[in-house]
């Protein structure tokens, strides 16, 4: 029988999971959406927040000043990887930019691991938030719970930044149709290098708040960028709210199969994706607009 | 009357079709100038090439002093030129207001939104509503707002009638007279004559991509059959 | 690239792969290190097939290689299979199957989410192997003891255990596999992939049924991985699970893009750069890891720069010094008066007894998009031979139309008929294969190649069919073909040009070509879509010539705006207005009915 503890502990681990995903998936369908360049280095911005935040907090000893290093310092690697790289990509065909944002991708990764080395580095939770909580039956680690919050706290001001924004109003129209935006008299190409910062921190954020959770390693991008391109093609390319649909349901399906047979929770996920493309090719809630 | 726009010898090419020959054409402060021609003569492309929105292989194109042929579409819009598409491309995830004030956020002098309501009164109704709700003639209606929010110098407008119901046709067009009477500088594309005939000051006639031919409305108005040859059937 | 040549290229090949083992070791490669350079070059004929030819960038390579490697070993391994060569053959069959299922789901989409997907699935495949089937795979520890191959002459066997016999294996299967995939890229299939690299809405309009192809293209992309992996465990005596990882898709990417795609030897040159700068860097200038990060930059700064890698930037060089500058696209030469073909040997469409009925009909033909009506119950037939002219003003529903007619579009309701025949909802190569085509307002052309090719490419349909798998059939060698485009060249007075890239064409020259390419399918109905489009008014007399010369034995359906044009040329007019049928009749009786003279000069709308 199912050990009730155990799958009550797993659901709350996939929903810290899911928003952890909802949070990288929606800076990726953003960036997507408003430039139409999947950003293959996605999962390396992920990693780079994580060793910015830890460096921050090797100097400071503070977590919260982690937070904003890793976050600012993403940013800035992604917009100036949009000014100098990317702006060029954007009239040269799909493979080129997939092949660019990979390079890009393996030098971030290459680059850390040739500074810091390949061994793993710990951040520590915050000291109020060390240990486990109890939640009725069971105990939960408290820093999860925090992270839980954390990461839903960043999704809403996402959102609101978005839909409640003069900026990220610009921004949906820009998703739409960017020419008309540059022809109503907003210049595009600062939009996008403003749309591919924030993505990019969305990225970067998750990467140094999930750190006390599991070690930094120059390698963490990688399952990350796997998950979050599943996610994508589940809730639909392009859309902020088919991103959190996606998030939800893969971290789900990760943590829930991974409580009978670890190796399986990705076949489930494949599976996940599969059905969605066979039935519902443009994703959950993505409408048939770019490919 | 002082010249607001005035176009060299400009040509366009989409990939490698030539669509536009050697247009030149000028329009004074106030002025109404229409655009007439059956479709395929280039009327469309000759506004998105004003708007920057397609780039002039030649020519120059010369707006209140400064020349544009080169300028992205910001840098015109900033210039004073504002463009209706024939698509009319609202965005149609953002409801009426936030067509509106997107479209005047980064405009140097703008109409106060009461003045557009006033012109629009159907939009103030409508003005929660999302773009995809919006009927034919409403989303014409806030494309054309959404460029006169800006306080544009020139409006051009693109086939603004096309596909409307005749009674909508009839109030878009008394909006148009009533801003082209206030002073608006309008260049006109159209296919229907009688609704260009009402407003325009003078006419260029497009064919295949070449100016063929320009008249002053009174002069037309004299004699209609002109057009019917270069039109009509 | 190297399209001619065939047999030079393999004889090269040859005698390079005999030298290698005198010449590279004094340039510092281990035979090992070459070995490992031939399992990647390998590894690559199939993924440059895949992308460099078909343009599909998939990063899930590793998915098959693995598969290949992993069966192979297992059955060497545990079940004791008495032969290498033939472990070696059944991993690739296993992994050609698994591609085949793998492409199904893959395919459905493209470009980017195809990306993504093969992304996907060489994880799931890693993890699969990782942990579920870590009983059969050895988990992370992998499989070891894969046995040398031997071969059993009779009188004889040879083992295989030294470095350089080894490498005389290694080297064997590599120029097997190359020389299969210089064949494969000179067949017809090879020629159709590079036009779906191209052109894939074109390549399907002119009757190819694009899909099985890039269905093709990837399940040989998996053979070959699943042979490269055999390999790989063979000649390390030991099948690795990083097979799997996502890092080998990836760098198979790198390697192929950095030596050059779309040139088959671009993967082996690749690898080459790729071992031996982490040699040396490793050994020599002892910088550890660096190499990966020196390589990584290296690759963003080709595909930024030298598009087209190593071989490709080579290419560039030797053509700059020997040949003379390309030719500027110059006025289109006049065409010639054509004399009018009247069959261009059209082969499978005409057993039925003769249909004497319209050659295109449509019945109540609506469209709508949500609530807007489009087209509205649209009644339309033409006859066989006839030259029909459709115009109307704009928003008339002209453009929606036409691609219901030509199948590009469902209706909403109502049917269209081909010859008696309902083609209703049926897909454009399908209605092409029947022999209903259309040329497109705005050229659609295969871009990166030469007038002939193009013509080619729709010729192969007509004479093959929607699908063929004749992979190592040479492409001059598909009986008719060559009549098929010698007389559609002529046709469109594009015989003296036949040999340039369409890159050089004049406008006027590649609007011929377009027409010409809707041509070369043998269609007996073509469908003209703004032939006159952007033209000027010397090649608009031309083309009207052209399109008079076309008639003899065909029907055809013309959209236009150029009145003069229409007039000159149809013999009925059909208007369409606001969506629905305005009138229909002879030009005179158009010129003289009042209702079209009001729609086109607004009459009608502005009440």
């Amino acid at each position: 029988m199912i050990n009730w503890p155990t799958f009550v502990s797993q659901l709350f681990n996939g929903l810290v999971l899911g928003a952890l995903l909802a949070l990288i998936s929606s800076g990726l369908t953003i960036i997507y959406g408003t430039l139409g360049v999947l950003n293959l280095a996605h999962g390396a911005m992920f990693m780079l927040g994580g060793y910015a935040g830890w460096l921050a907090y090797t100097q400071t000893n503070s977590f919260i000043i982690a937070v904003l290093a890793g976050s600012i310092f993403v940013m800035l690697v992604g917009v100036v990887m949009e000014r100098l790289i990317i702006r060029h990509f954007y009239s040269r065909p799909h493979e080129d930019q997939l092949l660019v944002t990979f390079g890009l991708g393996i030098v971030f990764v290459e680059a850390v691991r040739f500074f810091f080395g390949s061994l793993s580095k710990t951040v520590s939770a915050p000291a109020g938030l060390v240990g486990i909580t109890p939640l009725g039956f069971m105990f939960y680690p408290t820093y999860r719970l925090a992270l839980l919050g954390i990461v839903v706290v960043a999704l809403i001001a996402l959102y609101l930044v978005l839909y409640r924004t003069r900026i990220g109003m610009v921004v949906r129209a820009g998703i739409e149709d960017s020419a008309m935006v540059d022809a109503l008299g907003i210049d595009v190409y600062k939009i996008f290098m403003l749309v591919f910062g924030i993505g990019a921190m969305a990225a970067g954020f998750a990467g140094i708040v999930n750190a006390p959770v599991v070690s930094i390693a120059p390698d963490v991008g990688e399952s990350i960028l796997v998950q979050t391109f599943v996610v994508v093609v589940i809730g639909g390319v392009g859309s902020f709210p088919g991103a959190v649909l996606g998030g939800l349901i893969a971290g789900e399906i990760i943590s829930i199969t991974s409580m009978f047979n670890p190796g399986y929770s990705y076949v489930m996920l494949f599976v996940a994706m599969t059905l969605v493309l066979v039935l519902r090719p443009y994703g959950l809630l993505g409408t048939a607009a770019r490919e | 009357m002082s010249t607001l726009l005035e176009v060299d010898r400009i040509n366009s090419y989409y990939g490698d079709s030539h669509i536009l020959f050697d247009i030149s054409l000028h329009v004074a402060k106030n002025e109404v100038v229409a655009l007439l021609g059956r479709n395929g003569a280039g009327k469309s492309t000759t506004l998105k090439t004003l708007m920057g929105l397609v780039r002039p292989s030649s020519g120059k194109i010369v707006l209140d002093g400064m020349p544009t042929q080169s300028m992205r579409p910001h840098a015109i819009a900033a210039l004073g030129l504002q463009l209706v598409p024939e698509e009319r491309r609202i965005f149609g995830s953002l409801s009426v207001e936030e067509n509106i004030v997107l479209a005047g956020l980064s405009a140097k002098g703008r109409w106060p939104l009461e003045r557009i309501w006033e012109t629009f009164p159907r939009l103030r109704e409508r003005r929660r509503s999302r773009g995809t709700d919006l009927s034919g003639g409403e989303q014409q209606m806030l494309a054309i707002a959404r460029a006169l929010v800006r306080a544009p110098k020139i409006l051009l407008l693109d086939e603004p009638f096309e596909g409307l119901a005749p009674i909508i046709v009839r109030d878009l067009l008394a909006t148009c007279r009533t801003l082209a009477e206030a002073g608006q500088t309008i260049v006109l594309v159209e296919q229907n004559i009688t609704a260009a005939m009402t407003l325009a000051d003078r006419v260029y006639i497009l064919n295949n991509g070449h100016i063929v031919d320009a008249f002053t409305a009174q002069a037309l108005r004299e004699r209609p059959e002109t057009l019917h040859g270069h039109l009509g059937v | 690239m190297f399209k001619q040549r065939f047999y030079t290229i393999t004889v090269l090949t040859a005698v390079g792969l005999i030298a290698a083992p005198f010449v590279l070791p004094y340039l510092g490669f281990s035979p090992t290190t070459i070995n490992r350079i031939l399992v990647w070059g390998l590894f690559g004929v199939g993924f440059d097939i895949l992308f460099g030819f078909t343009g599909l960038l998939s990063f899930g390579q590793s998915a098959f290689y693995g598969t290949g490697g992993f069966v192979a070993a297992y059955l060497l391994t545990r079940l004791n299979f008495p032969s290498v060569i033939g472990a070696l053959t059944i991993g690739a069959i296993a992994a050609t199957i698994v591609g085949f299922f793998v492409g199904l789901i893959a395919l459905r989409r493209t470009g980017i989410y195809f990306a993504m997907i093969t992304v996907a699935i060489a994880e799931v495949f890693y993890f699969v192997e990782f942990n579920p089937l870590s009983d059969y795979t050895g988990g992370e520890n992998g499989l070891p003891g894969v046995p040398t191959p031997s071969l059993n002459l009779g009188f004889t066997t040879i083992q295989f255990d030294t470095d350089w016999s080894m490498y005389a294996f290694m080297a064997f299967w590599y120029f097997l596999g190359i020389v299969i995939g210089l064949r494969i890229v000179r067949s017809p299939v090879g020629a159709i992939l590079s036009a779906i690299r191209d052109n894939p809405l074109r390549a399907a309009a002119v009757g190819h049924n694009i899909h099985a192809y890039k269905l093709t293209a990837f399940v040989i992309a998996a053979a070959y991985a699943g042979f490269a992996g055999g390999l790989l465990g063979v000649l390390q005596a030991f099948m690795p699970p990083d097979a799997f990882t996502f890092e080998t898709s990836g760098q198979l990417v790198m390697q192929t893009a950095i030596g050059g795609a779309g040139t088959l030897f671009g993967p082996l040159l690749g690898a080459a750069v790729w071992l031996y700068l982490s040699d040396f860097f490793q050994t020599t200038l002892h910088l550890g890891a660096t190499w990966k990060l020196v390589l990584g930059i290296v690759f963003v700064l080709l595909v930024c720069f030298l598009r087209r890698g190593v071989i490709g930037g080579l290419g560039d060089l030797v053509a700059l010094c020997t040949r003379r500058r390309h030719a500027e696209p110059r006025e289109a030469t006049p065409a010639p008066e054509v004399k009018p073909l009247a069959s261009l040997g059209r082969s499978r469409r005409h057993d039925e007894k003769p249909f004497t009925g319209p050659a295109l009909q449509a019945r109540g033909l609506t469209k709508k998009f949500g609530g807007l009506v489009a087209n509205r119950d649209i009644d339309f037939a033409v006859s066989q031979g006839e030259l029909r002219g459709i115009i109307g003003p704009n928003g008339a529903g002209k453009s929606t139309f036409f691609k219901m007619l030509t199948c590009e579009m469902r209706p909403t309701a109502g049917r269209i008929l081909f010859h008696g025949r309902d083609i209703t909802g049926m897909d454009v190569a399908r209605v092409c294969q029947l022999g209903l085509t259309k040329s497109y307002q705005v050229n659609q052309l295969f871009t990166r190649q030469t007038l002939r090719e193009n013509i080619v490419i729709a010729a192969l349909a007509e004479r093959r069919g929607s699908f063929s798998l004749d992979l190592l059939r040479r492409i001059d060698r598909v009986p008719g073909l060559d009549m098929q485009v010698e007389a559609t060249l002529a046709m469109v007075g594009l015989a003296s040009r036949a040999d340039v890239p369409v890159a050089e064409l004049a406008y006027g020259e590649k609007r011929r070509l377009e027409i010409g390419l809707a041509l070369a399918s043998s269609p007996s109905l073509l469908l003209l879509d703004e032939p006159l489009a952007g033209m000027s008014p010397r090649e608009r007399r031309e083309t009207v010539q052209l399109l008079k010369n076309l008639r003899r034995g065909r029907t055809l359906v013309i959209v236009e705006h150029d009145m003069d044009a229409v007039f000159e040329l149809a013999e009925r007019i059909t208007v369409l207005h606001e969506g629905a049928l305005l009138a229909e009749g002879t030009p005179a009786e158009i010129q003289r009915n009042r209702l079209v003279q009001e729609a086109y000069l607004g009459g009608v709308a502005a009440a």
